[in-house]
């Protein structure tokens, strides 16, 4: 176990070195640079050129390369050219956002897609099969920043329930906390429960349908018990892999709905970044989203790993 | 019993007949593929043309969906933007199968090469794809080729994997060491199992990989780093009807309803192919 | 001090004297309140010297203060000076200073802080090009400044009072310090509290602010400015749809734009007062005339002929747009029709003849346009009218960096529109000074740049009038550049916002939230 669990490490480690230097070729590659942020449209380039100067702009490439990679290994992730605070403060600062929208939308998926996936199996070819077989064919079909958008002219513009947009922090009220996340994390959520329910439910029927569970039905043992002791954890295995999966559409998703609600948070962050050449940010930015999706694919891999032995031997 | 009856392909096409998810996805795919070639000849109005006169107006017995603040037709710019859509999933399709393949195959086929591979399609997944094209876009500008180039990137690396897998299972099954012992050529007898036992599931996966395509175009359009203005791409009419919503909520509406109907369609006939073609993954 | 402050500007025009320990809290005006404001873009720095940016502009000019400032009718008034004296060869300039201004960190202002705030401009200010003329800056007394300059300049006061990238007046001490690393400490009537980028920008009323009595009342951005309310926060709130919805449900008492079918919204609501800026800025489309057919005045003849105006600007900006010929606003002494004569001709045939006469041949021409909605709707409208003549044209929408960076190159555009907002408020060198030395369309005009020099050294306002009627038909007959027309914005307030009056930037002095 703890074998695996270096190799995984040394993976991850690998794959991150790669991320890093896959965002620095797109950085070198990207035109413009935040001077033409500062100034407006009727800017002469030698004021635009006093200004790079002035901020340190003009130094070669691969330099700026080494000595972000030293400042890293420091733990220094550098400046925000513009916000005017460094990008670990920047980062911090949106994180709770970002995760707590993220991690709800993902238990609310997770949670709602296994007990419809399980239902399903339990009633298969029944009417609540095909009733979540189809509410889930339809989850994976909408866009979720179109259905967040649906959501906002029903739920906060129609019967303003609900914020149009914009995140209200925990502790300024816990009630407005909640008011400001739901509709984005249930957006995302409704459109990733598809993908968990499926598999739920086939895992679960590939559960009951095998001899040990047919046996302990021999056995007198009540459905119930055989369902909750037998079949539920074994159902359960295969539905990590696609946490695993969702994690990254999860965060892909965040951006845009953090677009589409205002909400200020990491995706919202590096799009910013992008739009106004915040160099230090955009690698920051995508360098710890990159790592996030990687943490989460690991604790995936673990606890696959620790359920199932044969994936350990891999 | 006719001879078709007994081929593994006529087997596979009866069964594949048999299937709803297939049927009514083939159903729902070609009448929407049908509707966008058609599109210049459906189209009530040009999908291009400003009418500033005829601006936001709601659904009516001119313009069925109501127009966009251009006074352009929306059901006109729907019909003419499944076509845009179509192409750049199809695109994407074609790109993502060849370099699926081409890598996978590879990985598979060297184990040298096989580790180094895949920690980098491992660096690309770990990019929310949204953000690379974006990236993209800005490097080289907003246009079809560059969405289709950004969705290319950000799923072959799945694609890869899948063959990959494929690969590996061939590399190890018992009839391949027969064959060889046999004398046949390594590479023939590996190609030939290859071919077989990917197809598959990779005909699955390309299917779902147009259904992504569409879903994230849509999205990468609405951002602004999809084809430029004034192409009706579905995301281009959701951005567009953005700032208009509370005055004129139908531009948002429709052209959102007509993406869930091709992504569903997709999603069915990867669900029946799936079904069929691969059945280890069925669900 | 501090007490006698308040009292006094308690003061209201009409004398209106509430003292909050007599008066009953009631709905009248009251002194206090905390306001947001909804604006579209967030601040690119809140280093005023830095930046020409309007976002940065809307907070930095509640913050600092400058030597001289733009009054109402955007003339140059003094504000942190008390006057001026100029000698009589033009070249020496006097400012003395008003005394007893603070800092918002308490410290007086004094002649060394103008000094240095005003070198450093000169050394990375974002136009430090208006100061070129000076030849040196001394503090000639404790209170006063002495500018040398190095020939006239007929400009110089209007250079000075730029409120485009603000010569904002620092403490000596945050002067010294590099471009965007400073604290924000100013003299204005706010005072800077946070920032949280993507969020808000903070400000706090400065009990210390010392208004400039000399002045009646408010008087765009000098004259006397009486906060009375205890916080002003601005809200960054890019998307049009999210600060309509904001402001309906109360959560921002001010929106700084919105488009005519949203505030056709508010209209008749008695809970909101509808203010309609008119104009606001002028929407201007760039050629390149170093690249290919756009160098060629034929073409750029044939498509000025073409385009329909009204098209334009009414699927741009709806309900909210002028057509006007003039390079400079209705109600500036320079604006007048003379030379507009080509001016929304919509005539498809004479155009058809031009473009004959022109080198185009079927080529695909770039149109570069940032991502801002009526930017793209304009290039989107031309582009399709200009289709019926047989011009290919494609669009390219990048972000405003990518944009600006092309669009000062001679590569890779043919068209660029985009607004031009403060130059035609700050008058007419302002307007003339993009197109100087070709750096707005790629290639020197002579006629243009001798105008602009003239101009400087004109001293007649009847001579500047003519010189620039000269420009504006130059732009006109050799379409150096299209202007579309002029264009505003709506901007939409609770009604409890009393006496607020439009401006260059929602100005925070002089009004009062009601309860």
């Amino acid at each position: 176990m703890i074998r695996f669990l270096a190799r995984r490490l040394a993976g991850s480690a690998v794959v991150f070195l790669l991320v890093s230097m896959l965002t620095f070729a797109l950085i070198w590659l990207v035109p413009g640079d935040p001077t033409t942020v500062l100034l407006e449209a009727s800017a002469t380039p030698e004021q635009v050129e006093r200004l790079r100067g002035a901020l340190g702009l003009d130094k070669p490439l691969p330099l700026q390369m080494l000595d972000w990679y030293r400042r890293v290994l420091s733990g220094d992730l550098g400046r925000s050219i513009l916000l005017n605070r460094s990008v670990t403060e920047a980062l911090l600062e949106r994180l709770p956002v970002t995760l707590s929208i993220a991690a709800i939308a993902l238990s609310l998926a997770v949670l709602l897609g296994v007990a419809a996936g399980i239902l399903a199996a339990l009633f298969h070819n029944r009417w609540p099969d095909q009733l979540v077989m189809v509410v889930a064919l339809f989850g994976l079909s909408v866009p979720d920043f179109w259905l967040g958008l649906l959501f906002i002219l029903v739920f906060a513009l129609g019967l303003g329930w609900f914020p149009t947009g914009g995140f209200s922090p925990i502790e300024q009220g816990a009630l407005d906390w909640a008011r400001s996340i739901a509709l984005p994390a249930l957006a995302l959520a409704l459109t990733q429960m598809g993908f968990v329910a499926r598999m739920a439910r086939a895992s679960m029927l590939d559960v009951l349908s095998q001899d040990f569970v047919r046996t302990a039905d021999a056995k007198g043992l009540s459905r119930r018990y055989i369902v909750l002791r037998h079949g539920l954890p074994n159902a359960l295995v295969p539905v990590l892999t696609v946490i695993g999966i969702i994690a990254g559409a999860l965060l892909g998703g965040t951006v845009v709905i953090e677009q589409v609600f205002s909400i200020p948070g990491v995706g919202r962050l590096v799009i910013g970044a992008i739009l106004s050449r915040d160099f230090p940010v955009i690698q920051g930015g995508l360098l710890f989203l990159a790592a996030v999706y990687l943490v989460v694919n690991l604790i995936v891999d673990i606890l696959y790993a620790a359920v199932d032995p044969r994936v350990r031997l891999e | 019993m006719s001879e078709a009856a007994t081929t593994p392909l006529g087997a596979m096409w009866r069964r594949l007949r048999r299937n709803r998810s297939f049927v009514i996805g083939v159903a729902l795919v070609s009448i929407i593929v049908a509707v966008a070639i058609l599109a210049p000849l459906l189209a009530p109005h040009d999908p291009l043309r400003n009418n500033f006169r005829a601006r936001l107006q709601p659904p009516s017995a001119m313009f069925w969906l109501g127009t966009d603040h251009f006074g352009r037709d929306i059901l006109s710019r729907i019909l003419h933007g499944a076509r845009i859509s179509l192409v750049i999933g199809a695109s994407v399709v074609v790109v993502t199968g060849i370099l699926g393949t081409a890598i996978g195959a590879i990985a598979g086929f060297f184990r040298a090469l096989d580790e180094p591979i895949m920690r980098l399609m491992d660096a690309i997944m770990a990019f929310p794809a949204i953000l690379l094209a974006m990236a993209i876009a800005a490097v080289m500008g907003a246009s079809v080729t560059n969405v289709v180039l950004a969705l290319s990137i950000a799923t072959t690396p799945h694609t890869a994997r899948i063959v990959r897998g494929s690969v590996l299972v061939v590399r190890e099954m018992e009839y391949v060491e027969a064959a060889r012992a046999l004398g046949a050529s390594e590479l023939r007898v590996l190609f030939r199992h290859v071919l077989v036992n990917t197809t598959g599931p990779l005909i699955v996966r390309l299917t779902y990989v147009f259904a992504i395509a569409i879903l994230a175009e849509a999205a990468l359009s609405f951002i602004g780093v999809g084809p430029p203005p004034p192409a009706p791409s579905f995301g281009n009419i959701i951005a567009n009807g953005r700032d208009f919503m509370i005055v004129a909520p139908w531009i948002t509406i429709f052209p959102g309803l007509a993406i869930i109907a091709v992504v569903l369609g997709l999603n069915l006939l990867g669900d029946g192919l799936r079904d069929v073609l691969d059945p280890r993954t069925r669900i | 001090m501090a007490r006698l402050t308040r009292r006094r500007s308690f003061g209201l025009g009409a004398g209106l004297l509430v003292s909050s320990a007599l008066a009953a809290p009631t709905l009248a005006q009251r002194r206090g309140g905390d306001i947001v404001i909804a604006i579209t873009q967030a601040p690119p720095s809140l280093d005023a010297h830095v930046t020409s940016a309007q976002a940065a502009r809307n907070i930095t000019l509640h913050m600092y203060e400058t030597l001289f400032a733009r009054d109402e009718n955007a003339r140059p008034v003094p504000e942190l000076a008390e006057a001026v004296r100029i000698s009589s060869d033009g070249l020496t300039y006097v400012f003395p200073l008003r005394r007893n201004v603070r800092f918002h960190n308490g410290v007086i202002m004094t002649a060394e802080d103008v000094v240095a705030s005003i070198e450093r401009y000169r050394r990375i200010g974002a136009s430090a090009n208006l100061l070129a003329a000076i030849d040196s800056v001394v503090a000639s007394g404790l209170h006063e400044v002495t500018i040398k300059l190095k020939q006239v300049q007929s400009t110089f006061l209007d250079n000075l009072s730029s409120p485009r990238a603000p010569i904002a007046i620092y403490p000596a001490a945050e002067a010294a310090k590099p471009a965007n690393q400073i604290t924000f400490i100013g003299t204005g009537p706010y005072r800077f509290v946070e920032y949280l980028p993507d969020r808000h920008v903070r400000l706090a009323r400065f009990d210390g602010y010392v208004p400039n009595t000399k002045a009646a009342g408010r008087d765009g951005f000098a004259g006397r400015k009486e906060a009375h309310l205890d916080t002003v926060t601005f809200r960054f709130m890019p998307e049009l749809g999210a600060r309509a919805a904001a402001l309906e449900v109360g959560e921002v008492h001010l929106v700084e734009a919105v488009d005519g079918p949203t505030a056709q919204r508010f209209v008749g609501n008695p809970r909101f007062t509808i203010h309609r800026v008119m104009p606001f800025a002028m929407q201007v489309i760039k050629f390149n005339h170093a690249l290919g057919v756009t160098g060629d005045v034929n073409f750029r003849l044939a498509v000025m002929s073409a385009l329909d105006m009204e098209e334009i600007m009414a699927i741009a900006f709806p309900d909210i747009y002028q057509l006007d010929g003039s390079w400079i606003y209705p109600g500036s002494p320079y604006h007048t029709a003379q030379g507009t004569e080509r001016y929304n001709k919509r005539d498809l045939a004479a155009a058809r003849a031009l473009l004959g006469r022109s080198g185009y041949r079927g080529e695909r021409l770039t149109f570069i346009v940032d991502n801002i909605r009526p930017n793209i709707d304009t290039a989107t409208v031309i582009q399709q009218r200009l289709r019926e003549l047989g011009v290919n044209i494609d669009i390219s929408v990048s972000d405003w960096p990518t944009v600006s960076r092309v669009g000062f190159t001679p590569q890779g555009w043919n068209f660029w529109c985009h607004g031009f907002g403060i130059e035609p408020f700050e008058g007419p060198a302002s307007v003339m000074a993009p197109w100087v030395g070709g750096a707005s369309m790629m290639r020197k005009d002579e006629r243009i740049d001798a105008l602009f020099a003239e101009l400087n050294a004109a001293m007649e306002e009847q001579a500047r009038a003519q010189i620039f009627t000269d420009f504006q038909r130059h732009m006109w007959e050799n379409a150096i550049a299209i202007k579309a027309g002029n264009y505003g914005l709506f901007q939409v307030a609770t009604a409890r916002l009393r006496d607020f009056k439009p401006y260059r930037i929602p100005r925070m002095w002089g009004v009062m939230l009601d309860a």
